[in-house]
């Protein structure tokens, strides 16, 4: 390859970010001040770098301006990338701090459909429940995330990775909002508290899956060299996940008192749940 | 990549930045003694609240000053004799060189616990409240204390795989290495069990009053009571 070559592409290093305050470098332009999106066409199917493999910063719309909560919610689904570029330098604390608003907006907004099956006093504890509980999980287990990040190498400091759990709650909202008009069909149409609570859990899960996906893809970009430490990290975030689901039930059906008397494993509550007379 | 200059003290250490520790060992001083132990205070302190809020909040306070002085005596109580190991087993550390690659292994094994605080509160305020008499409470004080036994190894194997690296770089080959910290994590086993049976207790029994150090401190040791805390909690489960 001529890297004098105006159609070759340019050198790019193995992993990193460009600050997002920092100019285009040179070593990413094409000669005549072209910028790589401008040149994209011209790659070559067979000396391409994956997308996810290039540097942040580097790929076309890495560095475009993200502006508050719906910009953050159409990158995350768009091109999370562009957030993980932006959860760092200046722009963390703001982009942050829309990520965490548009979790709690959204979880909260899920919620009111999962209070939708029982209704009365669920139609506002569930909503509260749910999102206090989403926020308190991912703030018992940011901690061990920054143990667990740089164990496996990574540079990135807590806010960093508090930036990055803020994507993950986020992006679980977002595709609990778009199970939403679903779970709400499924509970206006069926009197069981077990099917809603499965129901509820398969939508969670998917949505978890996504945001662990976009939490590795976006650490890795802080030099992990190895992804177990990580996904460590994903089972205890469950674990804690689904214990919390517990340890503020009801979040679905009623009881006598809005929180717990009785302290309970998750385990055991889904079992005496299926074992309960059917509502 | 950004780095950010700034005082990021865990970073290397998680990391285990071999050159960076390296480089403190090589200059250590009384300010990073004091940094270390200030980790050990703050991250054991942490985890030691978090274990000993089961039983009560008396309890958590005690915990939280017991198990971070653990740490530190183990250091301490060992120092001599792992500094004189060291050159025995084939690397040439000096007392000073040999205290702070434990400290460091120490401070680290805190930070890791200290991380896992925040999750060991949320098991203890899902455990069936301690109340005497209660069977279902005995077994969650056995949940209680092998997860912390759990989360406590799992911090002390990250450490020492750390100081191996760190002995490895100090010199005297992979083999010195593997001897120095097999032979510094069978000291430091045997006096840090014996210290922490001494300073119990750090969960405390919910038929015994809370108190900051048992009647007998000197009775029994560490071993026994793992041994019975797992029988215990097998005919719990396996009647």
């Amino acid at each position: 390859m001529n890297e004098n070559d105006p159609n070759s592409p340019p050198p790019i290093p193995a992993t990193g970010v460009i600050p997002p305050n920092s100019p285009e470098p040179e070593a990413f332009r094409y000669p005549g001040g072209h910028h790589m999106g401008d040149m994209e066409a011209d790659f070559s199917p067979g000396v391409a770098t994956p997308r996810e493999a290039l540097p942040l910063g580097t790929a076309p719309d890495d560095r475009e301006l993200i502006h508050g909560v719906a910009g953050v919610v159409e990158a995350l689904l768009r091109c999370p990338r562009r957030v993980m570029f932006h959860l760092r330098g200046e722009t963390r604390g703001r982009v942050t701090g829309w990520l965490l608003l548009a979790a709690v907006g959204l979880i909260a907004a899920y919620g009111v459909i999962v209070g939708s099956f029982s209704g009365g006093d669920q139609w506002w504890a569930a909503p509260l429940k749910i999102t206090v509980g989403m926020v308190a999980a991912a703030a018992i287990c940011l901690p061990s995330l920054y143990v667990f990040a740089s164990l496996s190498g990574s540079r990135a400091q807590l806010g960093d990775l508090a930036g990055v759990l803020c994507g993950l709650i986020a992006l679980i909202g977002i595709l609990l909002i778009g199970f939403a008009p679903v779970a709400w069909l499924f509970s206006q149409s069926t009197n069981s508290l077990v099917v809603m609570g499965c129901l509820h859990l398969a939508f969670w899960g998917v949505a978890v899956r996504f945001g662990l996906r976009f939490l590795s893809e976006a650490v890795t970009h802080f030099d992990v060299r190895s992804g177990s430490g990580l996904w460590t990290w994903g089972i205890i975030f469950i674990l804690v996940s689904l214990q919390m689901t517990t340890a503020l039930r009801p979040l679905i059906g009623t009881a006598p008192t809005l929180l717990p008397t009785e302290k309970k494993f998750f385990t055991a509550h889904w079992s005496d749940s299926f074992n309960a007379p059917r509502r | 990549m950004i780095s950010r200059p700034g005082n990021d003290h865990f970073g290397p250490l998680l990391r285990g930045d071999i050159d960076v520790i390296a480089a403190w060992i090589s200059r250590w001083s009384a300010g990073h003694t004091a940094r270390q132990v200030f980790v050990i205070i703050f991250g054991a302190g942490a985890f030691g609240a978090a274990m000993g809020s089961w039983r009560a909040p008396e309890q958590a306070v005690w915990s939280a000053i017991k198990l971070p002085f653990v740490f530190v005596a183990t250091a301490a109580g060992n120092a001599l004799l792992n500094a004189m190991l060291a050159p025995l087993l084939g690397i040439n550390l000096t007392i000073r060189e040999s205290f702070a690659a434990v400290l460091m292994s120490f401070a680290l094994a805190a930070v890791i616990l200290g991380a896992f605080s925040p999750i060991m509160v949320f098991l203890v305020w899902n455990l069936p409240v301690s109340e005497p008499g209660v069977p279902v409470a005995a077994a969650a004080r056995s949940v209680m204390l092998l997860t912390l036994i759990a989360v406590i190894a799992f911090a002390g194997v990250t450490a020492n795989v750390r100081l191996l690296h760190l002995l490895r770089r100090l010199g005297g080959g992979v083999s010195a290495a593997r001897r120095l910290l097999f032979a510094w994590l069978a000291v430091n086993l045997l006096l840090g069990t014996q210290v922490s049976w001494i300073a119990r207790p750090f969960i405390g029994r919910v038929d015994v009053p809370v108190t900051f150090l048992e009647a007998h401190p000197l009775e029994g040791n560490f071993f026994e009571e793992t041994g019975r805390t797992a029988a215990e909690l097998w005919r719990h489960f396996f009647p």
